[in-house]
This record gives structure tokens, sequence and C-alpha cells, in this order.
């Protein structure tokens, strides 16, 4: 660290200080974002102190969950980990944690940098960072308003890992079509995961499906059976493209939701890469607790709230078929439209509403409900049952009121209504 | 009542269906159904023979990605499009949202490289005006004015395009923008009418807030209509007016 490096960090660390304090609300990522002004150059100086490396998630959905389940494992071990902020995944919130973490004069004392990042931010994050995984989730279409479409980000993280070293080994989705084929951009290894069950196959095709037709050839891929969306176990039919055979395909899956069956099996190939040995890991993820907002549990009044975090068609379609198998009966749906949810709401006549048993109780609020009430209306619920409320915190109150002691409310939310939606029910926005 | 069942084709739903045009297919059948008309959707996509296209009583085309459009692209000019053109002729009514609504038009340009043909269905050209050119992007509002018993009606939507789309003298505009870019940002229209067709760039998508469109279309084929209860429609259109 050079005496301008040192001089960028008191900066960063009293912009930090300044906020917590007065409550400002931007201390994981405001920190950082001053510092890369005054001095680029730092997040470098950062990232070349951990001393076991970086590891950095990105994919649409799962980051969070994934990112956590790693951090239990490393932790557990004794490892020192750096974790950024959940939704601070732009470099700025990356900087923000090591900031925070950070003496005054800029040392870190960490092993190891456990970074989630956002899609269209990998490339920019790893010109400033080598990291010695790099775990590749899955491509949904998701605010196409803000990042533009999937292919467009298959393109940018082709180029991105071509510049990459043999040391970086690189942690793909095999039953993702245009993820899984990222491969040939990576000179390091390539470790696979996904799902050979085929007992979890859909019996029908969801219609939120983004990368059906080969990433090679443009021919329409044949689906021995989809898992969601557009996962599934693939071939291509016109070149010799096709689903590449995962190296870890089982483990017990510590939450409900196939979804996060994925982010268990991505979690546990980047794990044992290390290497981990399996015994560890198993004893680590057993006891894994969600993140905030992730099928986090809050009981009230002898009532359980289950929070679903539900952002996109191929999440809120995850989230509705989890729900449902489990029988959820009380829903509380909120639809906003902040820039941290997207602008545009169109996506939610991606998801298939339709599911919801037609005795189901169900609240809608958020910014933009009337447009969720009207979906639902569409979807065929009965509008006479259907409770609209603008104001969260009667929504809150009035969808719980309908639940008995004893049973569940389900709550989907998008990214800023489950904010608001945690602080109403704990005070606090985040945990 | 002229016919009792309507086929509603969907062009290309597992490639030209960008965040929700799905939305605006099932408006269309459900407020088929809801008055008591048989509607079926017949998915049309690129193993599809014409043949299917032909039967079907109302089209629907929405928005695509670059990659999908271009898989699209060679089905639609060389086997779908013509079909299209003919149906379209013949007073088949028809929605064309987003890319669909450039596609159909006589050619795009892009900011660099040759324009790419459309298929030469209406009367109308886009053009990229330059990577330093203002994306039309955000929640919208505007009044129709064509076709004329539907003039004055508020529409509501969401754009996000790059493309400019200019009309040519076949072709009505479809509304008056209120607020935001519509067609090109430049001479105040959104949209376009022909014959019985409408094309637009708003998405949200189109028919569910503004259900006028969607019986304007059945009422093509199916004659004069039973009003329905549009009270949650109206409400979720009139809240995004104050909103956007």
């Amino acid at each position: 660290m050079g005496i301008l490096d040192r001089v960028t960090i008191i900066v960063g660390k009293l912009v930090s200080w300044v906020s917590s304090t007065f409550h400002l609300g931007a201390g994981a990522t405001w920190p950082g974002e001053i510092a890369l002004i005054l001095r680029p150059d730092v997040a470098s100086s950062f990232a070349r102190q951990f001393r076991k490396g970086i590891i950095l998630i990105a994919g649409t959905n799962g980051k969070t969950t994934t990112s956590l389940m790693i951090k239990t494992v490393l932790e557990e071990r004794g490892d020192a980990v750096v974790l950024n902020d959940t939704g601070a995944n732009l470099l700025n919130g990356i900087v923000s944690s090591c900031i925070r973490r950070s003496d005054w004069s800029g040392q870190l004392f960490a092993d190891v940098g456990i970074f989630e990042v956002d899609e269209n931010s990998l490339p920019i994050v790893l010109r400033y960072m080598i990291p010695k995984r790099i775990v590749l989730l899955n491509l949904f279409r998701d605010q196409l308003d803000r990042y533009g479409e999937v292919d467009v980000i298959v393109e940018k993280w082709e180029r991105a890992l071509t510049k990459l070293s043999k040391d970086t080994q690189v942690i793909l989705n095999s039953d993702d079509p245009g993820v899984a084929s990222l491969a040939k951009s990576v000179k390091g290894k390539v470790i696979y995961f996904g799902i050979n069950d085929r007992t979890k196959f859909l019996p029908a095709a969801e219609h939120a499906t983004d990368s059906t037709f080969c990433p090679n050839c443009g021919a329409r891929l044949v689906y021995d059976g989809i898992f969601f969306s557009h996962l599934g176990i693939w071939h291509c039919p016109r070149c010799d493209n096709t689903r590449p055979k995962p190296d870890v395909s089982v483990w017990p899956n510590p939450l409900p939701g196939l979804y996060n069956q994925y982010n268990t099996l991505a979690a546990v190939a980047t794990v044992t890469s290390f290497p981990i040995p399996v015994s560890e890991v198993a004893a680590s993820i057993a006891q894994f607790k969600p993140a905030f907002g992730r099928q986090e549990e809050i009981m009230m009044d002898g009532r359980k709230i289950k929070l679903f975090l539900s952002k996109n068609p191929a999440g809120f379609n995850a989230s509705l078929r989890t729900v449902i198998e489990k029988k959820a009966k009380h829903f509380l749906l909120a639809l906003n439209d902040r820039i941290p949810d997207g602008r545009d709401v169109s996506w939610i006549w991606d998801v298939d509403f339709e599911t919801i048993p037609k005795d189901a109780i169900v609240t809608v609020s958020g910014d933009r409900l009337y447009d969720l009430a009207l979906r639902l209306k569409y979807a065929g619920i009965d509008l006479k049952r259907l409770d609209v409320e603008s104001t969260l915190l009667i929504a809150v109150t009035d969808a719980l009121s309908k639940v008995p002691k004893g049973k569940t409310l389900y709550v989907l939310p998008t990214y800023s209504a489950m904010l608001d939606i945690r602080e109403i029910l704990t005070g606090r926005k985040i945990l | 009542m002229k016919k009792k069942k309507v086929q509603i084709a969907w062009l290309y739903p597992d490639l030209m269906s960008t965040y929700g045009d799905r939305g605006n297919v099932i408006v269309l059948q459900k407020r088929c159904e809801w008055r008591g008309i048989e509607a079926r959707i017949v998915p049309v996509t690129l193993e599809t023979p014409t043949s299917d296209l032909e039967s079907c009583d109302i089209i629907f085309m929405g928005g695509a990605q670059d990659r999908q459009q271009k898989l699209a692209g060679e089905d639609f000019l060389k086997r779908k499009g013509p079909v299209v053109k003919k149906m379209v002729e013949a007073d088949v009514p028809a929605l064309f949202v987003c890319a669909a609504y450039q596609f159909v038009g006589r050619y795009y340009k892009p900011y660099q490289g040759e324009p790419i043909p459309g298929a030469g269905i209406w009367d109308l050209v886009t053009e990229h005006p330059g990577d330093q050119a203002k994306r039309l992007i955000g929640n919208t509002t505007a009044e129709i004015i064509n076709p004329p018993e539907l003039a004055g009606t508020i529409i509501v939507g969401f754009e996000n395009h790059g493309g400019y789309t200019t009309l040519g003298p076949k072709m009505k505009p479809l509304a008056r923008v209120i607020r935001g870019g519509g067609n090109n940002g430049r001479d105040g229209y959104e949209g376009a009418t022909y014959k019985n067709t409408i094309g637009s760039y708003f998405h949200g998508p189109l028919l569910p807030k503004n259900p006028v469109i969607a019986d304007w279309l059945i009422s093509k084929v199916v004659g004069p209509l039973q009003a329905l209860d549009d009270a949650m429609e109206h409400h979720a259109n009139e809240v995004l007016r104050a909103h956007v």
C-alpha cells in the first residue's frame, strides 16, 4: 500500500463512519465509490492481500445464497473471509466491504474474498483482480432495461474469461446451455455442476425460456427434460454441442426449492476444488442458514412468515413452485418498480401465476399493485377474493390477520419491496 | 356475430417474446372466453407450416433479442412474412409490438453496416440514429388518434428501443405521445395502424392496461362485443398515468 492508497482508505473509512453514524444507508457502496474516484488502483491493492485468493460469484439468480454457503464452509475451517453486502455487487460494493474490514493503513488480514458480482460488472471487476475461482450460476432474463439482453451478457463474459490465465478455475452450470458453453473461453480447469436426477424434470416446459437455441450453431436445442426455465439436460441435434457431464451433481439440499439445489451444488463444487474434504463441507452446509429475504422465517403472533425474494420470471416461478409444493394457502405478493427492481414490470406476464391454487387467499401490494392485481385477474384469481392494498404496512397486517395461528404466510416480494417488508416485520432493513 | 371460435396466431413465441409479450396473447384469449367465445392460441414458430398460420383469425408478434430475431428473421422473410402480408391485406386483424413492429416495415438500418431488410408488410422504416443518440426508455402515455373509433383513449406502457421509426404515407399513427419518446422522439407520434392492424412500441404489455385495443382487434373477427367489467384495467391504467 502506497501513501496515496492509505490516504484513500482513510477517506473511505471516514465516509463509511459518517454513513453509518448518521444512518445515511449508503455505507455498502459510497466508501468504495469515493475511494475508486480518488484512486482506482485501490481495488487491486486490496485484491492482492487475500492470502488464499478471491472467489467471484456471478449469475442472475442465487448469487447471495451461493456466496453465503461458500463463506459458511470456509469460516468453519477458520479462514478469515471478506464478503460484500448483498446487492452491493458492483466494484464499489466490493471495495466498500474491504474498506470496512481493513485497518486504517489499509491492511486486510484476510484469507479469502468472496464477492458476488453483478452480471454486467464481471468484466470490470476482472480488470482489478485475478480470482482463484469464478462461479457462473445461470443467466435468465432480468431487467432488460438495466442489464440488456442475455446474449449480450454471454458475449461480455466470454471476452472477459478469455483474458484470464490457467490459474483461474471456473465453475459452470452444465444445465444452462449459455453458461456451459463459456467453457471454450476458459484456459484454466473447468468444473461443472448440474442435476442428473430425471425424476426432478418439470412435467411441461415453463414459459420463461431464454436459451433454448444452440449457442454455437443456432439450432433449436433438444431437451431430455427441463428442471426449470431453460435449465435441463440438453443437446444440439445439429452440431456436437452437448450438456457437459457435471462433476458435482448430488448433494443434500439444505433449503427448499430446486433452485437452491443448484446453489448448493455450485457452492460444493467450489469449496471441494480447493480441496476441502467432503466430510467438512457436509457438516458446514447441513447447518446453513438462508440469507435475509431468501426463505427467511419470521415468527409473529404464533404465525410464521416466510420471505421468498422473487425478482424476475425464473426466480418468481421457482418461488411459486416451492411454496405451492408446500401447500401454501396464504400469499402476500408485492411488486415495486424502483431502480433495484427494474422500472419495467412487463415481466410479471411471464410468471405462471396460473399455478396459484384457486382457493388461495392472496393480498397484493407494492408500487405497482394494480399491475399485479390485473395479472392475477387474467390468471384466473377471483378479484372478489383478492385484497389489493397500496400501503405495505396495512397489506402486511391484513394478510397476517387472515392467517390462522400455527399457519404460514408466504411473502413473495421484489427486491425493494422485500427490504420494506423486512423493515416492517423486524424493524431493520438488513440483518 | 360472425364467428364462434377465434384462433390467435402467436408468431415465434419461443424467439420473439421479450418481457411479457405473452400477456397480449393471454388478454386476447381471456377477453374472448369471458364473452363465451372459444379462443385458441396457435403457436407459430420456425417448424410450423404456413397453413397453420393461414387458418388463424388474429395475428400477434412481439419483441425479440438480437440473436433470436436473427434466428426468426430468415423464416419470417421467406416463409411466414409473405403469408402475414396477404392476411393483413385481406383485413385480418394483427398486433405487432416492439421488434415485430420494426420487422414488418421496409428495413431496419443499424448504426453501422448495411440496412437489414424487413418483411415490407407495412410502409415504415426504422433507423438507429447512432451510439450517441438517446435510447427511448421508460413509462409512457399517449392519446389514440387512429383508428378513429378509439380516438381520445389514453394508452399507457413502457418503451425500450434504440431504433427510431418513421411512418410512410400509407400508414396512420396510432397515438400522439403525452409522455415518452414514441416512434422516434421527434414527430410526437407513437405506433401505427394500417387496415385492421396495429403496431406499437409499448409493452407493459400493451393490451392488459389498454383493453380497448384488444377488443378492437377481437371485434374485427366476431363483430360487436358485449361490455366487460374493466374496473381493474381502468384503474391500473389511471394509476400508471399518474405514476409516469
